[in-house]
C-alpha cells in the first residue's frame, strides 16, 4: 500500500442476516482504492449497496469479509474503543439527515469531536472560528439547530465533520434533504475544503448534479463496483452529462 | 387492522410496559395498604393510642393521593412518550384521529384497570405478610389488623379507575390536538428556556425566604398547632420550586461557559439538563419533597424505635424486681449487664412489710432526682442515708411497689437487724436489677417479665421496674413508629418510581442522541458516564433539598419527642439506611435508561 492511498478495500464482502435466518449479500466482493486528497463519488441504484459500503468504512457496521484500510489502519481488526476512537479522529461524517443534537448550540456542536479528543479550549475556540469562517457560519454559532433552516444545519454539520482534521471526509446523501441552491452551496464548499485542505472526500449519491462535482465516479451495482468515471480536465457540465450518460448505459 | 398494528407496537416494547406496570402495580399495592390501615375503623377503635395518630393517618392519606395523582400523570407521560410516534404514523397512513382517539383511550384505560386490579392482589398479599413482618420486626401488636377490607378496596379501585379514566381523556385530548408532524418528531423540538437574570434573583430570593418561613412554621408547631404542617407544606413546596428555577438554570448557564464545558461530554451533559430542567423543576420539587417526607417518617419511626428504651429507662430505679427467684429466673438475670442489683429480704405480717435496716444500710435502695428542667436526663440517680430514706426515700413509689399488691396495700417498714431477726410472718426475697443498656437486654428483660407476672400477677397490680414502663410507652407510641415506618416506605417506593418515570419518559428521545454520539465516535464507556453522571444529578439535587427539610422538618416532633428523647438522636443511620435504598433506585433506574439508550456496537 502506497502512502498517499487513504482508503483501500479490498474483497469486501457483507451479508445481512444471521446463518440460521434468511440471508442477503448486499455487498458481492468489493475492490477499490482512493487516494489520499481525492474526491471521489460512489453511485448505484436504490438499494445497490451504497449505504452498506460506507457503513463499513466507517466502521458503524462490520464486513462478512474481506478487508478495510483506512488512513494505514485495518478497520476489521478494530473492537470496542478503538472503534469509537477511530470514527472520532479519522474520519468525519455528513449525515443526510444532518445528525446535529439539538440541546446543544450550533458551535458546541461543531466542537464535539475536539471536547473527545481533550483538546484545550483555546485550541478548540480558535478551530471552531476557523472553520466556521470557511463555512459562513460564523453568525450562526449561537443558535440551536431548531433555530437553523436545513442549509444551515447541514454547513454545521460539515463544520463539525472536518473541525478535526480528519484523514477522509464521508457523506451519505449529504444534500438529500436540500433544496438545490443549498445543494450547490454545500458542494462548493465539499469542493473548496478538498481543495484547500487537500482532504479526501468520499460521497454517496444518487443525484448525477452532486456527482458531477467529483473528480471520479465508482458506479456500484449488484453488490460490486459495475464501471468508473474520471472527470479528467473535463468541466463540470460536460462531466454531468458524461454521468448522465453512463447513468443510462448503465441502467440497462 | 389500526387495533393489530397497535398490539404490534406494544409487543415491541413489552418490557418498558412491564416497568410501566409494575410501578403502576406497586403504587396501587401500597395505597390499598394505607387505606386499610388508615379507614378500618375495627383496627383503629381497638388501638387507642394510634387513634390519637389519626390525623396522622388522615393527613398521611391525602398526601398519598397528592401522590398518587402524580404519580400516574408521570407514568401516563412515560406512556405517551412511548407511543406518540407510532400513533403520529398511524395517523399519517390515514387513520382517523377518531380511531387513533379510541386506541388511546382504550390503550390507557385496559394498562390502568390491570394495574389496579393486579395491584389490589398484590396489596392484601402485602397486607397480610408485610404489614405483619414489620410489627414482628418492632416487636409490636395491633389488633384487629385484617388484610381483606371492603371499604378500602373499593376506595383504592375507585380513585386507580378514576384517575385513569382521565389520563385516558387527558392523552385523548393531546393526541388528537396535536399535529401528526408533532407527534412524529416531538422528541426533537428543543424547549430552550430564556434566562432573565432580575426575574431569577426575584425568585431565588423569594424562594428561600419562602422556605425558611416553612421551616420557622414547622418548628414552630407548638404555638401554630396542626396549622403548621399545611403552612409548611404550601411554603416549601413554593420555596423549592422558586428556587429550583432560579438556581438550577443559573448554574448550569455558568458551568457551559467555563473550560470543563469543553471536555469530553461535559458540554452535552449540560445540554441535556438545561434542556431538560425546565421540565423538571416541578419534578424535581415534587421529589425532593416526597424525599424528605420519606425520609422524615422512617427517622420518626426509628426514632421511636431506639428512644423509647431510653426513655423508660429513665423514668424508675430499677429495671425489674425479682420475688423469690426461681433457678430459670436466675439463668436469665445471669444474661443480663447488669449496673446495679440489691437484694432485700422482706417479712410481710398483715398490712405490714417489713425490711432489715442492715441489708438497706450495706446497699441503700437508689432514688431517682426530681428535676424542673423538664429533661429527664438531669433526673439522676441517688443514694440517701437510712435516717434520710426513713423520712423520705420509703415512700418512693418503685420502692413501695417491692411489695406487690396494690398501692397502698402493704406499709413498709424499717427494723433493725435484732428486731427483723424476731419479726413473724412471711419471707420473700426481692431482687432488683438495673441493667446498663435496656434496648441490649429486651430479649431477656421480656422472658423474665414473662415469668413473674404469670406467678405474681393480681388485678390491680402496679406495674414494677422500668421494664414494664417500656411495654406500657411500646403499646402508647408503637402505633406512631409502625405509621413513620410504613409512610416512610410507601413514600420511598413512590418517589423513587416518580422520578424513575419522568427520566424513561426521555428514554426515546436520547436514544436517538446517543445514536448520533456513536456515530460521531463517542466511546461507550463515556456514554455510560455521561448518563451515569446526568440521572446523577437529576437523583441528587432532590436528595439534598430533601435531607435539608428533614433536618428542619424534625423540629415538629421536638414536643413529641421530650428529652432525653430528641427527633434528632442517632438520625445517622437512618440516613445511611435510607440513602442505601435511594440509591439502589438510582442503580436499577440507571440500568434500565442504559439498556433503552446506549446503542449497540456491532462488534458486542
Ligand atoms: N440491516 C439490514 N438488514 C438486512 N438487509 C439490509 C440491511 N441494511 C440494508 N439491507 C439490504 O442491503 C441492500 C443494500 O442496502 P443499502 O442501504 O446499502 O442501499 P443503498 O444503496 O444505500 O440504497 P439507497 O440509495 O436507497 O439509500 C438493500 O437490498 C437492503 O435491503
Ligand atoms: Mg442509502
Amino acid at each position: 500500500m502506497t502512502t498517499n492511498t487513504v482508503v483501500s478495500v479490498s474483497g469486501l464482502e457483507k451479508t445481512y442476516g444471521k446463518a440460521n435466518e434468511r440471508q442477503y449479500t448486499a455487498l458481492k466482493g468489493l475492490n477499490f482504492t482512493v487516494d489520499s486528497g481525492e474526491f471521489v463519488g460512489i453511485m448505484g441504484a436504490s438499494g445497490s449497496g451504497k449505504t452498506t459500503l460506507l457503513n463499513m468504512l466507517s466502521t458503524l457496521d462490520t464486513p462478512t469479509k474481506g478487508d478495510v484500510v483506512v488512513n494505514g489502519h485495518d478497520v476489521t481488526k478494530m473492537r470496542g474503543n478503538q472503534l469509537a476512537d477511530f470514527r472520532a479522529q479519522e474520519v468525519g461524517f455528513i449525515f443526510q439527515d444532518f445528525n446535529l443534537l439539538e440541546s446543544l448550540t450550533a458551535e458546541e456542536n461543531i466542537g464535539l469531536p475536539l471536547a473527545l479528543k481533550g483538546t484545550p479550549s483555546k485550541v478548540m475556540d480558535q478551530a471552531i472560528h476557523e472553520v466556521a469562517e470557511t463555512l459562513s457560519i460564523a453568525d450562526l454559532l449561537q443558535k440551536y439547530p431548531a433555530e437553523l433552516s436545513g442549509g444551515q444545519k447541514q454547513r454545521v454539520a460539515a463544520a463539525r465533520a472536518i473541525v478535526h482534521h480528519p484523514a477522509i471526509l464521508m457523506g451519505d446523501e449529504p444534500t438529500g434533504a436540500l433544496d438545490s441552491t443549498s445543494a450547490r452551496e454545500l458542494l462548493d464548499l465539499l469542493t473548496t475544503i478538498n481543495e484547500q485542505q487537500k482532504m479526501s472526500v468520499l460521497l454517496v449519491t444518487h443525484d448525477p448534479f452532486s456527482a458531477s462535482f467529483c473528480q471520479r465516479i465508482l458506479f456500484i451495482k449488484d453488490g460490486q463496483i459495475g464501471s468508473e468515471l474520471r472527470r479528467g480536465d473535463q468541466d463540470r457540465s460536460t462531466f454531468y452529462q458524461g454521468i448522465l450518460n453512463e447513468l443510462g448505459t448503465f441502467n440497462e | 387492522m389500526l387495533g393489530k398494528l397497535a398490539l404490534a407496537g406494544i409487543k415491541n416494547r413489552r418490557r418498558d410496559y412491564l416497568v410501566l406496570l409494575a410501578g403502576l402495580t406497586m403504587s396501587a399495592a401500597i395505597f390499598y395498604m394505607f387505606a386499610n390501615l388508615a379507614t378500618n375503623q375495627a383496627f383503629l377503635k381497638a388501638n387507642a393510642a394510634i387513634s390519637s395518630a389519626n390525623v396522622i393517618f388522615g393527613f398521611g392519606a391525602v398526601l398519598l393521593i397528592l401522590i398518587t395523582v402524580v404519580y400516574i400523570m408521570y407514568a401516563n407521560s412515560f406512556l405517551l412518550s412511548m407511543r406518540q410516534h407510532d400513533y403520529g404514523l398511524f395517523m399519517m397512513l390515514g387513520a382517523t384521529r377518531k380511531r387513533v382517539g379510541e386506541l388511546v383511550f382504550l390503550e390507557t384505560l385496559i394498562l390502568g384497570t390491570l394495574a389496579t386490579a393486579i395491584g389490589l392482589v398484590l396489596g392484601l398479599l402485602m397486607s397480610k405478610f408485610l404489614v405483619g413482618f414489620l410489627l414482628n420486626m418492632l416487636g409490636l401488636h395491633l389488633s384487629h389488623l385484617t388484610a381483606v377490607y371492603v371499604p378500602a378496596i373499593v376506595a383504592t379501585g375507585v380513585l386507580y379507575v378514576g384517575l385513569f379514566i382521565l389520563a385516558s381523556l387527558f392523552n385523548l385530548i393531546k393526541l388528537t390536538r396535536t399535529t401528526v408532524l408533532k407527534l412524529l418528531h416531538s422528541d426533537e423540538l428543543a424547549n430552550q428556556p430564556k434566562v432573565k437574570p432580575l426575574r431569577q434573583m426575584v425568585q431565588g430570593v423569594l424562594g428561600i425566604g419562602l422556605l425558611a418561613a416553612g421551616y420557622w412554621a414547622l418548628a414552630d408547631i407548638k404555638a401554630l398547632q396542626l396549622l403548621a404542617i399545611p403552612i409548611g407544606l404550601v411554603t416549601i413546596t413554593l420555596g423549592t420550586y422558586l428556587l429550583f428555577r432560579a438556581t438550577i438554570l443559573m448554574v448550569i448557564r455558568a458551568l457551559r461557559h467555563t473550560g470543563w464545558a469543553k471536555k469530553h461530554l461535559n458540554g452535552f451533559l449540560l445540554g441535556q439538563l438545561n434542556f431538560r430542567v425546565h421540565n423538571y423543576t416541578r419534578m424535581l420539587t415534587i421529589v425532593s419533597l416526597l424525599f424528605a417526607m420519606a425520609l422524615g417518617a422512617i427517622t420518626v419511626g426509628s426514632g421511636y424505635h431506639r428512644q423509647l428504651p431510653m426513655m423508660a429507662e429513665k423514668i424508675g430505679t430499677y429495671t425489674v424486681a425479682v420475688h423469690d427467684k426461681t433457678a430459670r429466673e436466675q439463668k436469665l438475670i445471669d444474661q443480663l449487664h447488669i449496673a446495679h442489683q440489691a437484694t432485700y429480704t422482706q417479712k410481710r405480717q398483715g398490712k405490714t412489710v417489713y425490711y432489715n435496716a442492715s441489708e438497706l444500710t450495706a446497699t441503700p435502695v437508689e432514688l431517682r432526682a426530681h428535676s424542673n428542667s423538664g429533661n429527664m436526663n438531669d433526673q439522676k440517680l441517688y443514694t440517701e442515708s437510712l435516717t434520710k430514706f426513713k423520712k423520705s426515700g420509703i415512700s418512693d413509689l418503685d420502692f413501695l411497689s417491692l411489695a406487690l399488691g396494690k398501692v397502698g396495700a402493704y406499709a413498709p417498714k424499717i427494723l433493725t437487724a435484732k428486731q427483723f431477726a424476731k419479726q413473724s410472718g412471711t419471707v420473700v426475697m426481692v431482687t432488683t436489677v438495673r441493667v446498663k443498656n435496656l434496648q441490649q437486654d429486651l430479649p431477656a428483660l421480656k422472658k423474665l417479665n414473662k415469668l413473674e407476672t404469670a406467678r405474681f400477677s393480681q388485678p390491680g397490680t402496679m406495674t414494677v421496674g422500668n421494664y414494664q414502663n417500656y411495654e406500657m410507652m411500646l403499646a402508647f407510641f408503637g402505633g406512631l413508629e409502625f405509621i413513620g415506618y410504613f409512610l416512610g416506605i410507601a413514600f420511598l417506593a413512590m418517589l423513587a418510581s416518580c422520578l424513575m418515570f419522568k427520566i424513561l419518559s426521555g428514554a426515546p428521545g436520547d436514544q436517538r442522541r446517543y445514536r448520533m454520539l456513536y456515530k460521531v465516535g463517542v466511546r461507550q464507556s463515556l456514554m455510560r458516564h455521561g448518563i451515569a453522571k446526568e440521572i446523577g444529578i437529576l437523583f441528587l439535587i432532590p436528595g439534598i433539598m430533601g435531607v435539608i427539610d428533614v433536618l428542619f422538618g424534625l423540629q415538629m416532633f421536638k414536643p413529641l419527642m421530650a428529652a432525653p428523647m430528641s427527633p434528632y438522636l442517632g438520625i445517622g443511620s437512618t440516613f445511611l439506611i435510607f440513602i442505601g435504598l435511594y440509591a439502589i433506585y438510582y442503580l436499577i433506574t440507571l440500568a434500565l435508561y442504559w439498556r433503552i439508550v446506549l446503542p449497540q456496537a456491532p462488534n458486542d
